[in-house]
């Protein structure tokens, strides 16, 4: 399935019991915050950014939104912590930037070393979202699982 | 890339591969990861490993 996604839309994957949301990186670079360095990601315009909660309804996608929005316009900074840190269990979304994010119910958050996995909801296992001009393309998603809904950013 | 928004957690952040650059314009040195470097300073993709 292929959907459109302009540079000032973001695309929902609604479920059952979370949430998917992506959108363009439109090239923006994002900072990697670590204890030791400072490590800038740099994309391509058609890049995605996609974010994931284990949450529905308005309030999950204002909030994944408005993380997509801090990162990619106001050049927020992500903070890395290290492991163990109590803050960890905290989080509520995980992020993926690039060319293509898989989607697994079967990793720990914040845990994988693969770096285009991300983690989501169990109907949302093994969907894939790769870029493409003017849009993305979701492989693996089954419309009987949730719908897709395109908002501003 | 695969990060946590919020007070992220990157996970396996040993694992990155970053390069260090050097800004041929503004002498920003920073490190960074994927294609189409720039500077994160004044912008420039006058930039070379260093």
């Amino acid at each position: 399935m292929q959907i459109s996604i302009g540079a000032d839309e973001v695309a929902y994957l609604c479920g059952r019991t979370g949430t998917f949301a992506v959108a363009k990186t439109l090239g923006e670079f994002f900072y990697l915050e670590t204890q030791a360095d400072e490590i800038v990601l740099f994309t391509e315009p058609e890049d995605l950014i996609a974010a994931s909660s284990f949450g529905i309804g308005e309030k999950v996608r204002r909030g994944l939104r408005c993380t997509i929005y801090q990162l990619r316009e106001l050049e927020a900074p992500l903070i890395v912590l290290p492991k163990g840190h109590p803050a960890s269990r905290r989080l509520k979304t995980v992020i993926s930037i690039g060319p293509r994010t898989r989607l697994s119910c079967k990793i720990q958050p914040g845990t994988h070393p693969e770096q285009d996995i991300l983690c989501g909801p169990e109907e949302f296992h093994g969907i894939e979202v790769l870029a493409m001009p003017g849009g993305a393309e979701i492989t693996g998603f089954d419309e009987d699982s949730g719908e897709i809904m395109i908002e501003k950013l | 890339m695969c990060t946590v928004g919020g007070g992220p957690d990157i996970g396996e952040v040993e694992q990155l591969v970053a390069k260090d650059y050097e800004c041929l314009d503004c002498k920003n040195k920073f490190k960074a990861m994927g294609r189409r470097p720039r500077c994160p300073s004044c912008k420039s993709r006058n930039v070379k490993p260093s």
